[in-house]
């Protein structure tokens, strides 16, 4: 395992996108994937998401659903328009993270408050399938 | 046989219809009225026998059996006057001369063995004595006929059309009397006096039928549109809020449709167990007091304006026993036992029904008058009907007040699950990064033990614990909103220094503060911090344009204002009068986008309020809003 730092041989010039309105959980989480070696980029809310997306494609996003200016619907909804298939795993502090995670055609769901390992956990999946 | 002849034979089968009934009610019900009203019709049917006997024997009778059907006449403008006194007081001096007229009518026909009744032929009575006669007739049936219109516009429905009635005959019967001199002074128009005194006859005996014997149809007609109105009304009651309101409106109706002064409506007390009626007006309520004295072992007693009766004592209270209508015309005989309570009400008939729905005793419908006999068997299943209908509206209302007590517990209910998945779902946030942090943390111990502590995540996890413990803080206070605990120690603070610390916690630009000079009051500076926050956070939070919220400060007087103002996305107006309930979100938030419980405005009013002061918003939909605080500045002070 790598110390948090720059991109590691395993994924050359692609990262997570991490998407959620809460500072806090926006740092934990990149530095919990960093650790394990991943590259991390952090959004605020889906506009700031949408930006870095078609500046550079992430190979996974994990998004956070409520969020002010776009929210996790709007920002599936606009990749979709724009036909960019990346994988999404939905982070929500909501009881209905499940059906949420199916209504915008996620691969999966962590729902908060989240154990370390599942959240790794289901960024590896990501990376094998 | 002759029209004139049948005009004849009608109006005397009419009278003794009347006499048939009026006897057999007096043999039921053996009350003054009814034996004077037997004796009154008694006279009318011996003269009717007399011209029937002279008719069929053909002989004009003579000497004292002559005399009788005069005497006859004469009697019924006293018979009268005593049925007037019956059910309305007559003056005495007028009652003994009534009496002396007719001793002296009689004499005087006796003495002239005459019938003044006689068809075509003059009468030899002279002419003084014959208007005297006339005269005394007529004045005593106008008179009958007057009181009788008196008391009927005092009365309603069908008792005011049967006392109609009763002053049309009589005023029929004078006018036929009238004719008798006229007769006489203009002989040759004996056809013309012949059909008007038939027709006269004919319609007091019609008046007097109505007045008196009315059939069952007429009645129920009469009373149709009254118990119409009462049914129409009677709809619209369960929705009244209040039900002493509702108990008022069915008590007026019932007196309305059975045309009486008053009706009261006894409801069942489950804890008083008794019947509980209103009282209306202190002089009844004192009077009641007074009875409830004379009364030994009074079944009834008085609370404030209500009046208390045990179930089974007295008429009222017999009625919802027994279950059954109880009526009486004299209560002070059928109720020996309470009597100075019947004096105290002044009641000389009265009715009682029970109120019931299906198996639930209600409570009684009570109906008095002060003078009998106004009431009659008809009227028996009229007050049942009414009650039956009181009974309807009433638990009508009661299932209408669970329904709202139910939806009331049911919105209570779903207030508190939306309340504490709210609850549940702010604090997971913070728990979120809590549980994360604590888990990196101690993986990077365990895999690198050598490596120095990570300070950076140790006070991230301090921080969010501390936000954690905000979160609870405020469920708690907003327990407290309403109670007078948010507001602690007052002390001098300066509020401008107060707003600059506020503002400073925000990256520069965000929050901007505008303010002449240090404003200072006495105030609990920890919530009053908490309100400025709030309401900057709200203005950060609901302003995704990024334009600064700026703070105002500034002393008025006595008072001290503050206002927090953003270029945001402003509020509709509709939610503005309910900002600051609790829990309420306005409708251009939407729930996924701005996350949050709903209850940091209601904590906000409470704190200002709880200060002596006010907290209001002004906002325009799409350019922002403002909320504006007033503080007196002293504690104590209220600010207007």
């Amino acid at each position: 395992m790598n110390p948090a730092g720059a991109s590691s041989p395993r994924q050359p010039d692609s990262y997570v996108l991490v998407v959620d309105d809460d500072p806090a959980i926006l740092t934990t989480v990149s530095e919990i994937l960093q650790f394990e070696g991943y590259a991390v980029r952090t959004a605020t809310n889906g506009a700031e998401a949408l930006r870095l997306v078609e500046h550079a494609r992430p190979w996974a996003i994990l998004l956070d659903m409520r969020m002010p200016v776009m929210d996790g619907w709007g920002f599936a909804r606009a990749l979709r328009t724009r036909g960019i298939d990346v994988p999404i795993v939905v982070m929500t502090a909501a009881a209905d993270s499940r059906r949420w995670a199916e209504e915008i055609g996620a691969a999966g769901h962590v729902p908060k408050p989240f154990e370390l390992l599942d959240l790794v956990g289901a960024v590896e999946r990501l990376r094998a399938g | 046989m002759s029209a004139d002849s049948l005009l004849q034979l009608l109006t005397q089968v009419i009278f003794i219809t009347v006499f048939g009934v009026v006897c057999a009610r007096a043999a039921r019900h053996r009350t003054r009225a009814n034996m004077d009203t037997a004796l009154l019709f008694l006279a009318f049917t011996l003269i009717i026998a007399q011209q029937w006997a002279s008719a069929v024997l053909r002989i004009t009778p003579a000497g004292i059996a002559g005399a009788m059907s005069g005497a006859f006449l004469m009697a019924l403008p006293y018979l009268l006057l005593r049925l007037v006194d019956d059910f309305a007081h007559v003056p005495r001096a007028l009652m003994w001369s009534a009496a002396a007229g007719l001793v002296l009518a009689v004499a005087a026909l006796v003495l002239y063995q005459l019938l003044p009744w006689s068809s075509g032929a003059p009468s030899p009575l002279p002419l003084p004595l014959l208007l005297a006669l006339v005269a005394y007739f007529v004045a005593l049936m106008v008179y009958a006929a007057a009181r009788y219109i008196t008391e009927a516009r005092r009365a309603s429905g069908v008792t005011r059309r049967r006392l109609q009635a009763v002053a049309a005959g009589s005023l029929l019967l004078g006018l036929l009397l009238v004719l008798a001199p006229l007769q006489m002074a203009v002989p040759r128009a004996a056809e013309l006096w012949q059909i008007a005194s038939r027709l006269l006859g004919l319609g007091a005996g019609l008046g007097y039928f109505i007045g008196f014997a009315p059939p069952a149809w007429l009645r129920r007609a009469w009373q149709e549109p009254e118990l119409r109105a009462f049914l129409g009304r009677a709809a619209a009651l369960p929705h009244l809020p209040d039900r002493s309101a509702i108990v008022e409106a069915l008590e007026r109706g019932a007196a309305g449709a059975l045309g009486v002064p008053g009706a009261t409506i006894g409801r069942w007390d489950e804890d008083e167990q008794a019947l509980r009626f209103q009282l209306r007006g202190p002089a009844l309520r004192e009077a009641l007091a007074r009875a409830q004295h004379l009364v030994s072992q009074a079944p009834f007693w008085v609370e404030g304006n209500r009046f208390l009766l045990k179930p089974g004592r007295m008429i009222a209270g017999r009625a919802f026993a027994q279950q059954q209508v109880v009526l009486t015309t004299n209560p002070k005989r059928d109720d020996p036992a309470h009597a100075p309570f019947y004096d105290a009400v002044q009641t000389r008939a009265l009715l009682a029904a029970p109120i019931t729905a299906g198996e639930r005793r209600l409570g009684v419908l009570v109906v008095y008058a002060p003078r009998a006999p106004v009431f009659a068997e008809e009227d028996l299943y009229l007050v049942k009907l009414l009650a039956d209908q009181a009974a309807v509206v009433l638990e009508s209302h009661a299932l209408i007040e669970a329904a709202a007590r139910a939806r009331a517990l049911e919105e209570a209910a779903r207030l508190k699950d939306d309340f504490l998945s709210a609850a549940a779902h702010d604090l997971k946030t913070p728990l979120t990064t809590l549980l994360a942090q604590a888990q990196l943390l101690a993986r990077k111990a365990e895999q690198m033990p050598e490596a120095p502590a990570d300070r950076a995540g140790i006070e991230r996890i301090i921080a969010e614990a501390r936000r954690m413990s905000a979160l609870v803080n405020e469920l708690l206070d907003a327990g407290r909103v309403g109670q007078t605990r948010l507001v602690g120690q007052r002390t001098p603070i300066d509020l401008v220094a107060l707003a600059t610390e506020v503002c400073a916690r925000w990256p520069p630009g965000r929050c901007v503060l505008v303010s002449a000079e240090p404003v200072v009051g006495e105030y609990d500076s920890h919530r009053i911090a908490q309100v400025l926050e709030h309401l900057v956070e709200n203005a950060v939070k609901y302003s995704p344009n990024g334009e600064p919220v700026t703070i105002r400060v500034w002393s008025e007087g006595d008072q001290v204002r503050l206002s927090v103002t953003d270029r945001g996305i402003g509020i509709p107006s509709s939610d503005l009068p309910h900002i600051f309930d609790r829990f309420y979100r306005a409708a251009n938030v939407d729930d996924r986008q701005f996350a949050g419980m709903g209850l940091g405005l209601s904590i906000c009013r409470s704190i200002v309020e709880q200060h002596g002061g006010r907290i209001w918003v002004a906002s325009t939909p799409g350019h922002g809003s403002t909320f504006h605080v007033v503080l007196p500045i002293k504690a104590g002070g209220g600010a207007v």
